[in-house]
């Protein structure tokens, strides 16, 4: 099946690399300590309400680890880099499916990081920070299935991002923007029940809360499942999206002619 | 040496010209980067927001911090932006080519692609702008802190460019330091924006000492808004900025001579 | 000029490790493998010198460039450029050199080509009337004007080619080096380019070294050739003795009218030359013209029959330099 051959070729092109990929991780440590440090600082002068100290650490913790299944991946899945060869013309022409192809690769890269980076970062932060594992088989499902959907998700903006480029020169400005404003609005360092309410309505009108926040809280037990029906959501929205805009690049680069 | 700042001058001017032809990509890329910078404050701003202060520091003093910080960031990576990419130079080869000119290589990869953060030096003026006008009017400081804290921010530019300079220059060994320079520069920065009593000792003493990010906002501040110690706390700052850098630039000439001896 | 004094350079190459966790036992294992590449070279090039550089891919070229423009230093061995050394006074040797790389530009990409013109002049500290002065000629005799305030990035090759030229004789370089500056280009812009470097050796009297494998650039352009291969000079010396030593043969092709009297194979064997083809009314002969002339060698074939005509070729300098390879 041609979703597993480029997952699979994804895949296999990092593993050259995976010991320094492995010594890289101990950067993400020092990261999560910092954070960990600057939440003990605050959490002395305040309880830290539902979650506590001990909890921030496990919110933290599991963050780094998200990122790199959620905005550590492809930056617009490799289709800048298509559109200025002009490969993607050829892309478009195989009888797959564009966004088909696009994800079949990203998911065998997030398999990668999953394994070579987000786990051993867990690992790590496991026997570090004495954190806890949860409770019971249902939350491992759903905290399983909200990943899926986070990473499903950041494929799909990837996507967007990446098919921008053949608009404008300038689609690396979309990918810092989605990097800075997903960060904030994905609650990475302060969880979203802390901020102002306007911001995190603003938040939940987008979908990034599902990258970072939800799964993080679907970890730590906080959430049912009902959580993810937001998740499924915006899934659905964005695939609609992908579709409607690779219609829209075919149809620029027929009359453009690449 | 007085040639050479002449030629860096000239060479500022002439890429900043260059970049003003694309007026639409100037603006917007000063935009968006001032965007993620902020976006970055933001998240501890909101944390401030919500808890008061911490460790006994108040929001504006964070901003502070945050904001002295942001500007020595933005003034050492508009003069000295190639430095940080010295891995891509050594990857491709095009050290060598930096080398057939008559200046210290140094300055060559310093005149590379001179580009004024413009949008990331708006942003930690304003931020600077709005504490210091916060903690003036509270009285916690008095209008000399207006002239101190620009001798910070220069002599906090120069720390960050020895520090960004040292790491470069292992790169002459390591070749691969993006992640030594993650850790050296972007973690140092990220944890130095916040009052060091945060972190262990251990960590604090690193951060004061061996990776002295620390004595680039948060030493100048215990002065200037805390009133803490005494102003030799700034002029501390500003000697280990300047040995800091004759030691970084010590490495730097070894790297360089270890790079022409081996080859590629 | 330029004195190249047992000129060696030895790579340490850490050994690639295979298997699991290949780099980390790399770094750690500390194993090194010697690679020579420029071995005991020795040379001197005169003031106005016109001389080709050529050798195979990895024969040790660009090494030897690198360690007389002072990128390199040298494990062992001497450069001295106009008196000074390369390693140990750097700027100032490179201040009176220009060095064009074929397919590495040397100008500032995204500025304007007059951009990177005023930045070397400062950077060579040329004064401003002299530089202008200076910039007029080339733009002149290199055709500049057209595109001098286009961004170098959409410059075409050829321009971009004219355009570094220009760069490396801005600040009136005693000793202009070239590696592949004719890499690329189309047949017009090529011959351009040569005769503009013609005139520079030959008018202006800039000492010039060429490294390109293009053979017709070095004979056209060169008074004198060195090999190198392995590290080693293998030659160095005129094209013409080069030629003479390498002794590839000439090849004639004989037409004749009504058909000739074929030596058989025994006679053949004690000609001065080879029968290389026979074909129903012509003869192809391969002969050194050291050993025999051209009249002698038609004289002994009108032997066999009436010549009609004759196609005489002489070796391509690419097969002779194959020969020395």
């Amino acid at each position: 099946m041609l979703f597993t051959v480029l997952a699979k070729k994804a895949y296999a092109r990092n593993l050259q690399y995976r010991a320094s990929h492995l010594l890289h991780n101990v950067v993400s440590l020092v990261f999560g300590f910092i954070y960990i440090r600057i939440w003990a600082g605050l959490g002395e002068g305040s309880p830290l309400g539902e979650y506590g100290s001990q909890g921030m650490v496990a919110y933290i913790a599991f963050n780094q680890c998200l990122l790199w299944v959620t905005m550590f991946i492809t930056n617009g899945l490799g289709l800048e880099q298509s559109v200025r060869t002009g490969q993607i013309a050829l892309d478009l022409l195989r009888p797959a499916h564009l966004f088909y192809q696009a994800m079949s690769r990203e998911w065998g890269q997030i398999a990668y990081q999953f394994l070579y980076k987000s786990l051993p970062i867990y690992i790590l932060y496991f026997f570090m920070f004495s954190l806890r594992l949860p409770d019971n088989g249902l939350v491992f499902l759903w905290t399983a299935v909200a990943v899926a959907f986070a990473a499903y998700l950041s494929i799909c903006i990837q996507y967007l991002i990446g098919l921008a480029a053949l608009w404008t020169i300038e689609s690396r400005w979309f990918f810092w923007l989605n990097y800075a404003l997903g960060m904030l609005l994905a609650g990475f360092f302060i969880p979203l029940s802390w901020v102002p309410g306007w911001l995190r309505a603003l938040s939940f009108c987008s979908p990034y809360p599902y990258l970072l926040y939800v799964p993080t809280r679907q970890y730590m037990g906080l959430d049912g499942p009902g959580a993810l029906l937001g998740a499924a959501g915006w899934a659905c929205a964005l695939t609609a999206l992908g579709f409607f805009a690779t219609r829209l690049a075919r149809r620029k680069l027929e009359v453009q002619g690449g | 040496m007085k040639a050479n700042l002449r030629l860096y001058v000239l060479l500022i001017r002439a890429s900043v010209r260059g970049a003003m032809q694309y007026k639409f990509n100037f603006i917007g890329s000063a935009f968006v980067s001032a965007l993620v910078q902020f976006s970055e404050f933001l998240m501890v701003a909101l944390v401030l927001v919500r808890f008061g202060s911490v460790d006994g520091w108040s929001w504006y003093e964070v901003g502070y911090l945050c904001g002295v910080m942001t500007l020595a960031r933005a003034l050492y990576r508009s003069f000295a932006s190639d430095v940080h990419y010295l891995e891509k130079y050594l990857v491709s080869g095009d050290l060598d080519p930096l080398l057939l000119r008559p200046v210290p290589l140094l300055l060559a990869l310093m005149t590379q692609n001179v580009r004024l953060l413009v949008g990331d030096l708006a942003q930690g003026a304003l931020l600077v702008a709005v504490c210091l006008r916060e903690l003036l009017a509270s009285g916690q400081a008095d209008w000399t802190a207006i002239p101190l804290t620009l001798l910070a921010i220069v002599s906090g530019a120069v720390l960050l460019f020895a520090i960004g300079l040292a790491t470069a220059a292992c790169g002459f060994w390591l070749t691969r330091i993006e992640a030594l320079q993650n850790m050296s520069e972007d973690a140092a920065r990220s944890a130095a924006q916040y009052p060091l009593t945060l972190y262990p000792r251990w960590m604090r003493t690193l951060l004061l000492v061996a990776l002295p990010v620390g004595l680039v906002s948060y030493v100048p501040a215990l002065y200037i808004v805390r009133g803490e110690y005494g102003a030799w706390l700034l002029v501390a700052a500003a000697g280990a900025a300047a040995v800091f850098l004759l030691l970084a630039l010590r490495l730097w000439t070894l790297g360089v001579s270890r790079y022409q001896s081996t080859g590629s | 000029m330029i004195t190249v004094n047992r000129l060696c350079k030895t790579f340490r190459i850490p050994v690639a490790r295979e298997g699991r966790f290949a780099a980390l036992r790399s770094l750690l294992s500390g194993e090194q493998r010697l690679k020579e590449a420029v071995r005991d070279i020795s040379f001197t090039i005169g003031r106005g010198e016109f001389v080709g550089y050529i050798g195979p891919n990895g024969a040790g070229k660009s090494t030897t460039i690198k360690m007389l423009t002072g990128i390199l230093h040298p494990t062992s061995g001497s450069v001295d450029i106009g008196g000074l050394s390369p390693q140990l006074h750097r700027q100032r040797v490179v201040r009176r050199l220009g060095v064009v790389f074929g397919q590495r530009s040397q100008l500032w990409w995204d500025l304007p080509v007059r951009d990177s013109y005023d930045i070397l002049a400062a950077m060579y500290r040329l004064e401003e009337r002299a530089a202008r002065l200076r910039l007029g000629e080339l733009s002149e005799l290199l055709g500049l004007g057209e595109f001098l305030d286009t961004p170098v990035r959409k410059l075409s090759l050829g321009q971009r080619m004219r355009a570094d030229l220009a760069a490396a004789l801005l600040h009136d370089p005693d000793v202009l080096f070239l590696d592949e500056p004719t890499i690329g280009l189309d047949v017009a812009a090529k011959r351009s380019i040569r005769g503009f470097l013609h005139t520079l050796n030959r008018d202006l009297g800039t000492t010039i070294l060429l490294t390109t494998h293009d053979m017709d650039d070095i004979e056209r352009l060169c008074s004198r050739v060195m090999v190198i291969n392995h590290g080693q000079l293998g030659y160095d010396g005129t094209i013409a003795e080069l030629r003479e030593r390498i002794g590839l043969p000439t090849v004639a092709r004989v037409t004749f009218r009504a058909g000739c009297a074929v030596p058989s194979a025994a006679e053949a064997a004690g000609l001065p030359f080879v029968i290389v083809e026979r074909a129903p009314g012509a003869l192809t002969l391969a002969w050194n013209r050291r050993e025999l002339t051209a009249l002698e060698m038609l004289r002994i074939v009108s032997a066999w029959g009436e010549a009609d005509d004759v196609h005489m070729e002489e070796p391509a300098f690419e097969d002779v330099i194959h020969r020395v390879y």
